[in-house]
């Protein structure tokens, strides 16, 4: 059996136009490649302005009727659900309707803010234990455990959360606490009634846990970019492995830690399913304590935009349309002070890679 | 006592904390006595049955070829090589007539008294004056104010003040190579070792540096003593008052300096010394 063709008279000219005939395929397609590159980048930007823009058009009739004291505001009241209407600042709206987005920027902040104290240090602990402190054979698996954790849909942690980790915690873990600290100020806000376990402390540990497989995968990609020879300085200097990791290694690496830990925090306050599961859901107040029931922006827009579309003045919706526009705000101010860290830190840094 | 009272207030002050813990130290002459040693790495021998001791006070050498164990031998003075995968010895290491690995040392205690300098210069990620400290910082010898007294002495020490001293805070990493290994010397000094191990210290640097770096080595004996691998047979001969040879994980000569690059005992140290090999 014959693979090649026999060679036959006229042989030659057919190679060179076949020849001829894949360099104009190859030139048409380095035409599309080109195209096709300019418009792929345009499309996460171009999404990014739609996005904003349609949010802002859609909020705009809350921004006019409710100004600055949307941002102050703590009252969340739909207004009459019978069709009665009135006009404030010329837009229609339910007769008192009243929305202040306070109590869920607030709860936005407080459970991100938990979620990084939690989840900073457990997740350089487990990247030095991944690339230092265990073997390989443990330590291999267990990344790729680490890994596939940050693949878990948040609905099954939230699921868990409301079912076990919450109750557990209100029952055997913030007890403890809430009766052992004394009543000044500061510590009081860890006393109090500890609740069921929905809530701001159980919604900021559940954000906690999931953002520790991201931070913690990119930390150790990290560690294993630090050449060997300071570190190795620094053990023959008689540092600890603890003194190398915090005064070597680690900063080594400061600047990509922070943006690890923004990229969870972007995650964190963006969060949605999980939060409205374990925060209680309650909208108009600010927790009074470490415990209490509370909701976040996105968790907000997610349970009540059934509800609002039934609003026949679309007032409702531009309220949530508002909180969306205020949550990117938030993310994209987050990234831009993260920013500022990392050029501040960055200054006695060594580039990686750098011996 | 000579030895340890020093040349600098900051030595002065190192040696009196360290007899304030150990009033009683007897040193014997040798610092480091090195008994049939053998050591390797997953069953594979790199170094065989070497002994020798070091004089207190004394710069030896350690030349030969590429892979012959010198950098092993090394770091195994100061307990590098502990950690490293399949790592099995045989014999002893005395340091001041005591084990390194005898249950009372501490680890820590060791590398504070058997420094090391590198191939490349390895400053730390903090700033100059920090990277001096962080020894004396890490072993608590000094703190405070104290710390910006022990950097100036250990800048000075190693002729890096001047260019330095106005940017005390600032990195590290923009000063030249032959600066940057300057500076983990200071850091280095700044301990009070007794023993200085340096792994070709100057391999990496140009020949004026070079030359700065030797200069400072020789200052630093009496007062302590200098282990240093170097492929630099030049840098041997200008440096040591001894000279090992290590040829195949074994050592094949062990002498005065003059004598082992100009009367060889071993032909494979002729022949090495001559260029013939390596």
């Amino acid at each position: 059996m014959t693979l090649r063709a026999p060679s036959t008279p006229g042989g030659a000219r057919r190679d060179e136009s076949s020849r001829r005939a894949r360099r104009a395929w190859a030139r048409r397609e380095e035409a599309v490649w080109r195209l096709g590159g300019r418009v792929a980048t345009l499309v996460p930007v171009g999404a990014l302005v739609f996005v904003l823009a349609v949010l802002a058009v859609k909020a705009w009739p809350a921004i006019r009727v409710s100004g600055w004291g949307y941002l102050t505001g703590s009252s969340w009241l739909p207004g009459s659900t019978y069709g009665g209407v009135e006009k404030v600042h010329g837009v229609t709206i339910p007769v008192g309707a009243h929305y202040g987005a306070w109590p869920l920027v607030a709860g936005t902040l407080q459970t991100s803010a938990i979620a990084l104290v939690f989840a900073v240090p457990v997740s350089i602990l487990t990247a030095f234990a991944l690339t230092e402190g265990l073997p390989g054979r443990i330590a291999r698996p267990l990344g790729f455990v680490v890994e596939v954790v940050a693949g878990i849909p948040s609905v099954i942690i939230g699921l868990w959360g409301v079912l076990v980790l919450g109750p557990f915690l209100a029952h055997d873990v913030y007890p403890l606490i809430a009766t052992h600290v004394p009543n000044v100020p500061v510590l009081k806000y860890l006393g109090g009634s500890v609740g069921y376990g929905e809530g701001l402390l159980t919604s900021g540990l559940v954000l906690g846990l999931m953002i520790v497989p991201i931070i913690a995968s990119t930390t150790r990609d990290l560690f294993l970019q630090v050449p060997a020879l300071p570190q190795e300085g620094a053990r023959a200097l008689g540092m600890t492995d603890a003194e190398v990791a915090r005064r070597v290694t680690l900063p080594w690496v400061r600047s990509g830690v922070i943006g690890a830990a923004v990229l969870g925090l972007g995650r964190a306050l963006g969060e949605t399913i999980a939060v409205a599961m374990v925060s209680g859901s309650v909208l108009g107040v600010v927790s009074p304590n470490l415990y209490g029931t509370m909701t976040t922006i996105a968790a907000t827009i997610v349970s009540q935009l059934d509800s609002a579309a039934t609003d026949g003045t679309g007032f409702a919706v531009a309220n949530l349309a508002e909180a969306g526009l205020l949550l990117a705000a938030i993310s994209i101010a987050v990234n831009l002070a993260a920013r500022a860290i990392v050029r501040r830190s960055g200054a006695l840094r060594a580039p990686v890679g750098r011996a | 006592m000579d030895e340890i009272t020093g040349r600098s207030p900051a030595d002065a002050h190192v040696a009196s904390v360290l007899r304030t813990l150990d009033p009683d130290r007897d040193r014997p002459a040798e610092v480091l006595a090195v008994q049939r040693l053998s050591v390797g790495f997953a069953g594979q021998r790199v170094l065989r049955d070497v002994t020798v001791a070091l004089p207190r006070g004394t710069v030896t050498a350690i030349i030969g070829p590429t892979g012959s164990g010198k950098s092993t031998f090394l770091r195994t003075l100061n307990r590098m090589n502990d950690r490293v995968r399949g790592f099995e010895r045989d014999g002893d290491v005395l340091l001041d007539g005591e084990s390194i690995w005898s249950p009372a040392q501490d680890l820590l205690a060791v590398r504070r008294r058997v420094g090391m300098l590198f191939q490349r210069p390895n400053p730390f990620p903090m700033s100059i004056r920090d990277n001096v400290v962080a020894g004396v910082r890490a072993h608590g010898i000094a703190r405070g104010k104290q710390l910006d007294v022990v950097a100036e002495i250990r800048l000075r020490e190693v002729g890096l003040w001047d260019a330095v001293k106005d940017r005390l805070h600032g990195s590290p990493y923009r000063l030249s190579g032959g600066q940057q290994q300057l500076l983990c010397l200071a850091r280095a000094l700044a301990v009070g070792p007794e023993v200085l191990l340096l792994d070709e210290p100057t391999s990496a640097l140009d020949p004026m540096s070079t030359e700065a770096v030797e200069a400072l080595f020789k200052t630093l004996t009496p007062a302590l003593t200098l282990l240093v691998v170097t492929h630099n047979l030049g840098q041997a001969r200008r440096l040591s008052d001894a000279t090992i040879l290590f040829y195949d994980g074994q050592l094949a000569e062990h002498g005065a300096t003059a004598q082992v690059f100009e009367q060889p005992q071993d032909p494979r140290t002729a022949r090495y010394v001559q260029g013939l090999v390596g």
